[in-house]
């Protein structure tokens, strides 16, 4: 049951009607429901995966309450490593099994011999694996690090990890924030409903008009690269940049919007990564759930940036590398990540990695500057690049598709594989572009209009793209669920 | 809540209200013209209706069509007589033509390369070879006058009866819930695209609930793919054999590809003639199909007129 499919709405409908009317009156009761409907929502996919976040939920239930209950620091670490062996165990075999087994056997067959492989299992990846342990992880890492007290209450807990909205996708919730929403109760507002339903709307233009719509065009080229000539596979990943923005934020405003419905406020994992001005702001904007799950619990632990440059450099390596491997098994994200780790630590020498944390580009003012131009220019180009990797088949396909770029750069008109005007695209992107722009600086209000008919007309033009954009035939599952 | 699902309708409605308003002034859903049964019972157009017709979502093909007297899409009307000549082409939405300006048919083409003859067009979506013998059958006096008849023909969908019997099924979308169903635009227009789709598959799948599902797609085995060819035979020798047919005027249009070699020998052995588009159609360098649907777009239409042109100097 994915977000922009019929099935979900319909569900939604009823599970929001049944919360507010019948199952509002206590919050054990709210929580016996979302964990309920939470299970029919992941069951919905494959029930025997339930029994996978039914023991995530268990192991670290429980090594929580250990770790807070024991007071010799040696005794906390087990436990928490108990929890963190479980949940990467976990993710490893799910996840990172085959991969290992096939790099070990090519490593071997460089070495000269030659073994069968008879190791790598047909494992299905079970959905929203890499989230959820996450997720349950930061859990014991709080109460590891003494900045959360663990919950006796079964129910909430579980509640938490399965909270169906951000249960497949995220954004990775940290306890802190969801947990102690969950273990109180929620009074309906309508403001809060309202502001949900206007994420749910722009997120499924985002996912319908802008993702799906670009799907094929970047198919197309990605799938048939060594044909194109280099501009038409400049314009492949350009349009990927915009197409897996689209789909991964798009999925995360209906998240956090579907949340909203039901009193509970996720925190926001896009702010506008198109409009940053380094590197290092684009990672304070895009998927930061996952960065600052990797800083809190990673780069931080690590030394961070409070040890010499050289161990800050490593540390930065470090969770760039471990970021692509989150991404999956295949070196494409680990180079991916090793391109970013490249990109990001210039930034971090010259000191400039924070000072875009609390500001917007043309903050006060209608337009950018013509540097600020130019910094989102550099910035868009350099995280575009990297996507050749991120979006190649393989590492030989990801260097050969930069190769037909660097080497022998011809242009070319490229015509959509369907044969749709791509005139229309171009359009779109930059009027999409253009009201990212005037939105930047809330992500969590991207229809703030104080007349109401402007509003009014800008909810039309939103719908009336998904009618134009939207097609039958394409595949309209969302990218980050293969992750 | 209550003010809740208030102002949430009072905005969906509006917001719909607005849409139908600009899917008609830019004219993003085709307009659909009425169908009727005439005294012959033959199912057609109601006479004298215009409109467009447009495919996908964009508007990324736009045609306009004008049903004539006799109740078909074409520029001229039907006037039969020994003194002319005359060609007729029938068959389905192929023939129709309603992906196209009606001054750019298959016909005008025909019409373009033939100096002098007129070429009447009795094309009808979902006209199969009952229909065709029938009509033909039907308004014999009137074919009876036309020199040549091209009768447009898929093996797989037109021979699944052998005998001519109105559609109801078809007629059901005159009925008045259709009628008014179809003035709503929006409704066309999200129809069209399949936006409604999942719609309607969550409501059948709702519908099926409890019932045995046969949703599961069975491969036909070679012994039921023979069957199936020699009931078709044996429907296409009765068609035949109820409403006749001219050996000397009648030739089929039809893909050799499609086609299975049974027929086509029976075809060969029979002295029944066809114009094979197979060939020709697939050694085109450049697309013969509309983008969104299997139609022939103007290219496409160019190679069947002319392969109808050859075959019709052939048999002077």
């Amino acid at each position: 049951m994915v977000f922009n499919s019929i099935e979900f709405f319909i569900f939604l409908f009823i599970v929001f009607v049944l919360y507010w009317t019948l199952f509002k009156t206590h919050v054990k009761v709210q929580n016996v429901f979302l964990v309920i409907v939470s299970y029919i929502f992941y069951g919905w996919w494959d029930w025997r995966f339930l029994s996978l976040i039914l023991l995530s939920t268990t192991v670290d239930y429980f090594t929580g309450i250990m770790i807070d209950s024991n007071t010799k620091p040696s005794r906390r670490k087990l436990w928490l490593w108990v929890s963190v062996f479980f949940n990467v165990g976990l993710l490893g075999f799910f996840k990172y099994f085959n991969f290992f087994i096939d790099s070990w056997l090519d490593m071997v067959s460089l070495l000269g011999y030659n073994i069968k492989s008879t190791w790598t299992l047909k494992i299905i990846l079970p959905v929203g694996i890499s989230f959820y342990t996450f997720q349950t992880m930061s859990y014991s890492f709080d109460i590891y690090y003494n900045k959360l007290k663990p919950t006796k209450d079964y129910l909430s807990f579980a509640a938490f990890v399965s909270f169906f909205p951000q249960l497949v996708a995220g954004p990775i919730e940290r306890a802190s924030n969801l947990l102690s929403q969950i273990i109180n109760r929620r009074v309906f507002s309508y403001d809060q409903v309202v502001g949900g339903l206007k994420l749910i709307l722009w997120g499924l233009f985002k996912k319908i008009v802008i993702a799906d719509a670009l799907a094929p065009i970047v198919d197309d080229i990605f799938a048939n690269y060594s044909s194109y000539p280099a501009s038409t596979l400049v314009l492949g990943v350009t349009l990927f940049s915009f197409q897996v923005y689209g789909d991964f934020s798009g999925y995360s405003d209906i998240a956090i919007g579907t949340a909203k419905l039901f009193g509970i406020e996720l925190r926001s994992n896009f702010k506008f990564p198109n409009f940053s001005r380094n590197v290092a702001e684009y990672w304070q904007r895009w998927h930061v759930s996952l960065s600052t799950w990797f800083r809190h619990y990673v780069y931080i632990p690590l030394g961070g940036s409070r040890v010499s440059k050289l161990k800050s450099v490593r540390n930065i390596i470090i969770i760039f590398l471990v970021s692509g491997f989150w991404h999956g098994a295949n070196w494409t994200f680990i180079f991916w990540g090793a391109f970013h780790a490249m990109a990001y630590i210039p930034v971090f020498l010259m000191g400039r990695n924070t000072m875009y944390k609390h500001n917007v580009v043309g903050e006060h003012r209608l337009f950018p500057s013509l540097i600020e131009i130019g910094q989102l220019i550099l910035t868009f180009s350099i995280i575009t690049f990297s996507r050749i990797f991120f979006r190649s088949e393989s590492i030989t396909d990801a260097f050969a598709f930069i190769k037909i770029i660097c080497s022998n750069f011809s242009y070319e008109v490229y015509h959509h594989p369907m044969g749709y005007r791509m005139i229309d695209y171009y359009i779109l992107i930059a009027l999409f572009v253009l009201y990212e722009y005037r939105i930047r600086k809330d992500e969590r209000s991207p229809f703030k209009f104080k007349s109401k008919i402007i509003r009014f007309i800008v909810y039309t033009i939103v719908v009336l793209g998904m009618l134009l954009f939207y097609d039958s035939h394409i595949d309209r599952s969302f990218i980050y669920f293969q992750f | 809540m209550k003010k809740l699902f208030l102002k949430t309708t009072l905005y969906i409605v509006l917001v719909l209200i607005s849409l139908e308003g600009i899917v008609r002034v830019f004219h993003l859903a085709k307009d659909n013209p009425a169908r009727y049964i005439d005294k012959h019972k033959v199912e057609k157009w109601v006479p004298n209706q215009e409109g467009y017709s447009v495919t996908g979502n964009r508007r990324q093909n736009f045609s306009k069509f004008y049903i004539n007297n006799s109740g078909y899409n074409s520029y001229r009307e039907f006037t039969p007589s020994k003194e002319k000549t005359e060609i007729a082409l029938v068959g389905d939405s192929f023939i129709e033509g309603f992906h196209q300006h009606y001054y750019n048919s298959i016909g005008k083409k025909i019409e373009n390369r033939l100096e002098g003859v007129e070429v009447y067009e009795y094309g009808y979506a979902g006209y199969d070879l009952a229909d065709q013998l029938h009509l033909i059958w039907a308004y014999k006096d009137q074919f009876d006058l036309i020199d040549h008849v091209v009768l447009g023909f898929k093996f797989e969908n037109d021979l699944t009866r052998d005998e001519y019997h109105v559609v109801k099924d078809r007629m059901q979308l005159e009925s008045p819930l259709y009628k008014n169903l179809r003035r709503i635009k929006l409704l066309v227009y999200a129809q069209n695209i399949g936006i409604l789709d999942p719609v309607r598959n969550v409501i059948s799948r709702i519908l099926m609930l409890g019932k045995k599902s046969n949703n599961t797609k069975k491969v036909a085995t070679q012994k039921e793919i023979e069957e199936k060819q020699l009931k078709y035979l044996e429907n296409f020798k009765s068609l035949i054999d109820i409403y006749g047919f001219d050996k000397a005027r009648f030739v089929f249009l039809l893909d050799s590809n499609k086609t299975p070699g049974v027929f086509l020998d029976y075809l060969d052995h029979s002295g029944l003639k066809y114009i094979d588009t197979y060939h020709e159609l697939s050694k085109s360098k450049t697309p013969t199909t509309l983008i969104y649907d299997r139609h022939w777009n103007n290219h496409g239409r160019n190679i069947i007129a002319s392969l109808i042109v050859e075959n019709y100097k052939l048999k002077d």
